[in-house]
């Protein structure tokens, strides 16, 4: 019988909360299910003794524990000092109502639970429960900021003595969950358990400045720094540009030239810069398609210009807001009627939606989805496609941020039963969808074994359905294609499918949609998707 | 003792829209907050697939029909239903839905007591074969509601602690005060199911207690139907401090949250709200925060450490 986990746990100094058993995750199909190597890395006695691991023995943040008293006191009082921030309207409107309703309206009866694949796919471990960490969250709430009355405590079993290790693993558990908000979505009371886990990471960045490094320091501090979390310059983005165009030449039979920094263009076309190093060919479909369609559009190189990520939306609102209006500065400066971000889901919710209310006056330029765009491209008959040049099996994955949160459902999957012949929906789809596992920043996590974590616990409910979306076709005989509009997700997908192997055992490649788009043109001579790139 | 229900009655009363009355003010007195819907949105044209005016081209140029009335029926419709309980917990559902349902039921029964009292005072003549046929309609209402409201509410508080020890999640998640609730609400549905049964089958008592409250006369009443008065004022009084309240939350969740996609569009007043929030001082002490700075000055700042 699974062992129950109590809140009390997270407060014993010493030993792990939970410990993670493979034989319990999720079943997938075979010859998925006997996989060759442990599912997850164990740590070294050295990583155990520099970084606190008694959540689950995963780490992503990885605190390093107080050397002396005095420093764990300090510790304490400065989270506490900034979870009382939390709660004012002038640290913290931003979030303040959505996070005061759920905290106060949450009855934890776990409807949320069966929602969540980190929950479902771990074997339904109770520190994965949506409820736990806001449960832990709320009880430190009520001792040490609302400072209720210790009866009062007791009868509403709220009562918690704090340590450093309880805060280590409240950190490491705000990084346990992808912010997909399928918990939030099957909530009858409008709470948002999702939520929570990104106060906690927000009181953890804004306040003791820790978030892990790859979301922060080589993330969006990097971006502010350089240009792009990639490390990119605006120098180095320009012989990527040239190579871009050698290539499209190489492909296509003509040059085309990529329009940087042309003023008083129609479109700001803002990319996951990401792309440009890992999926060049999702860049070079785009210019193909745009240039093909006649469409007036240029590239930014200027800070923030030319990547579209916002990596605050996952953590730090300060360093969201810091992106989110250069890149409307970048607009503005180049005196476009819009921006169109390229196909990257955070940077579609964060950059048209959350911005929404960061960005004002002359810096808030309309800013649009490309799919509608490339909807209608497709749509209006302006490029030539032949549909059997993909006639291959299909799936879509929905992207959380592009779907569940913005509403972007159907101009995606009219594009591909246009120019596929063989899509076929995965299920649940849709509003519906489960995260690829790799959300809210866990796709470019790659410290310790965070992620062998996240291949074999957060995106095993995806690979599963990718398995069973293609059951007509197992082998590796048929080669098949995971259509992933977002770079966040190609990530976690390219990982993933390799940590399966299941190129080698299914033929499973994955790629963005404007790929298959390009695909299907009748002016190129060779297809665009290149499958031994797998 | 029937100027001590007379009093108490008008307390509780007094007291529970009082206290919603600020919980929800407070609620709806919180500044905007950063936009967070989630989709499917109720109001949306395309609400069957979840989709938005996202979906469209250039969507700033285009009409955002929202049907209103369709958000609030759907948002309504899950006191009476729970589906997601339904369809994922079917055994939990069993009880929470008339545990709840026990709950509208005798606010709804005690409204129209209410308007029953008032009715009779004006001279109307409340019975099963009353001549007129308001009074009939009353009757047999108050007779559906009350009914409804007593089986329920005791079905449902007999239930809840049941499927709550016995479901590990639920069980891990409970405080003392869950117990104390079913105890407490088994008890004041219980009476009233007991006065109604064995001793007020017509439910006759609740209109001479309701006509004794409007015109500030003490009723007299069997001691059992004053116990569950007594019980019900005091019901009255503590679900304030409970998250009943969530009645009407969850409904404003759903329309200032949850479906709450207006966009911020140039020269608007919600711009101007905005606008007013982000010149307001902020305090975090992350290293990449600037001291002393308001949202905007530190959003214009890269928080990069400067160059020596």
């Amino acid at each position: 019988m699974k062992k129950t986990v109590h809140v009390a746990e997270f407060t014993r100094l010493g030993g792990q909360v939970t410990e993670l058993d493979p034989a319990e995750f999720i079943a997938l199909p075979p010859p998925y299910d006997k996989m060759e190597k442990p599912p997850i890395r164990t740590l070294t006695d050295d990583q155990r003794k520099r970084m606190d691991t008694t959540l689950d023995g995963i780490v992503a943040v990885g605190l390093q524990p107080p050397a002396t008293p005095e420093e764990e006191k300090a510790f304490i009082e400065k989270f506490l000092a900034g979870l009382e921030k939390l709660f004012s309207v002038e640290d913290n409107w931003t979030f303040l109502q959505p996070l005061m309703h759920t905290l106060e309206y949450c009855v934890k009866c776990q409807i949320c639970s069966d929602a969540c694949p980190v929950y479902v796919s771990s074997g339904r471990q109770d520190i994965y429960r949506p409820t736990m960490r806001p449960e832990l969250f709320r009880r430190i709430v009520s001792t040490y900021v609302k400072k209720e009355h210790p009866l009062l405590r007791k009868i509403k079993g709220s009562d918690i003595e704090l340590n450093w290790q309880t805060l280590a693993r409240l950190a490491e558990l705000a990084y346990r969950c992808t912010l997909c908000r399928r918990c939030a979505q099957v909530c009858l009371l409008g709470c948002d358990n999702a939520l929570v886990s990104r106060e906690i990471r927000k009181v953890f960045s804004q306040q003791m400045g820790i978030a892990p490094k790859e979301i922060h320091e080589k993330g969006s501090v990097q971006q502010l720094r350089v240009g792009s979390s990639t490390g990119m310059t605006p120098a180095a983005l320009k012989d990527i540009l040239e190579f871009t165009e050698e290539e499209i030449e190489a492909k296509l039979g003509r040059k085309i030239k990529i329009p940087v920094d042309k003023k008083g263009a129609e479109i700001l076309l803002i990319h996951n810069a990401g792309e440009f190093i890992a999926w060049p060919e999702n860049l070079e479909a785009f210019v193909i398609i745009l240039d093909a369609a006649g469409v007036d559009w240029t590239l930014s190189s200027e800070i923030a210009g030319y990547d579209s990520i916002n990596y605050g939306v996952w953590y730090d609102d300060v360093q969201f807001a810091r992106v989110a209006i250069r890149q409307s500065q970048a607009a503005k400066s180049l005196g476009v009627r819009k921006i169109s971000f390229g196909e990257c889901g955070h940077a579609h919710k964060a950059g048209i939606v959350i911005a929404d209310r960061v960005v004002a006056g002359d810096l808030n330029i309309p800013r649009e989805s490309s799919l509608p765009l490339l909807e209608e491209i497709v749509m209006s008959g302006r490029i030539k496609l032949d549909p059997s040049r993909n006639d291959f099996p299909v799936t879509l994955h929905d992207p959380c941020n592009m779907v569940r949160l913005m509403g972007i459902v159907e101009p995606q999957r009219r594009i591909l039963k246009k120019i596929c012949p063989q899509f076929r929906e995965m299920t649940p789809h849709g509003v519906e969808n489960y995260c690829c596992g790799g959300g809210s920043g866990f796709a470019i996590t790659q410290s310790t074994n965070f992620p062998d974590w996240r291949n074999s616990v957060s995106g095993r409910m995806k690979m599963k359905q990718v398995l069973d979306a293609f059951q007509d076709a197992p082998g590796p005989e048929v080669k098949k294609y995971v259509c992933a509009p977002c770079s966040n997700c190609k990530g976690q997908f390219r990982d993933m499918l390799d940590y399966y192997g299941a190129w080698e055992k299914s033929s499973i490649y994955y790629g963005g949609l404007v790929e298959l788009i390009v695909n299907a043109m009748v002016d190129l001579k060779q297809p665009f998707i290149q499958w031994e790139w797998h | 003792m029937g100027t001590l229900i007379v009093v108490l009655t008008y307390i509780a009363y007094v007291f529970i829209v009082v206290v919603y009355s600020v919980k929800i003010v407070a609620w709806l007195r919180m500044p905007p907050h950063i936009r967070w819907d989630l989709y499917p949105v109720i109001h949306e044209e395309h609400y069957r697939y979840g989709g938005s005016y996202y979906e469209q081209p250039e969507w700033w140029t285009k009409p955002r029909p929202r049907n209103t009335w369709r958000s609030l029926l759907y948002s309504l419709k899950d006191n009476f239903y729970m589906g997601e309980y339904y369809e994922r917990n079917r055994l939990y559902w069993l009880f929470l839905l008339p545990w709840h349902l026990g709950f509208i039921f005798i606010i709804t029964f005690h409204v129209l007591c209410f308007f029953a009292a008032a009715a009779m005072v004006a001279g109307l003549d409340i019975a099963a074969g009353s001549a007129q046929l308001a009074g009939k309609g009353f009757y047999y209402l108050l007779l559906i509601t009350g009914g409804i409201a007593f089986v329920t509410g005791t079905f449902g508080s007999m239930g809840m602690p049941i499927v709550r020890l016995a479901d590990r999640g639920l069980r891990n998640f409970s405080m003392p005060m869950n117990y104390f609730n079913y105890l407490f609400f088994l008890v004041v549905y219980g009476s009233g199911l007991l006065a109604w049964l064995f001793l007020d089958p017509t439910l006759d008592e609740y209109r001479t207690y309701w006509v004794g409250l409007i015109t500030l006369t003490p009723p007299e009443l069997h001691p059992v139907t004053i116990l569950h008065i007594v019980l019900f004022d005091l019901f009255l009084i503590y679900l304030p401090f409970t998250r009943s309240t969530h009645y009407i939350t969850r409904i404003l969740a759903y329309f200032f949250i949850r479906w709450d996609d207006e966009p911020n569009l140039r020269g608007s007043a919600l711009e101007k709200r905005i606008l007013g929030l982000l010149q307001q001082k902020i305090s975090w002490e992350g290293k990449h925060i600037p001291k002393g700075k308001s949202w905007v000055e530190a959003a214009i700042e890269s928080g990069l450490p400067e160059k020596k």
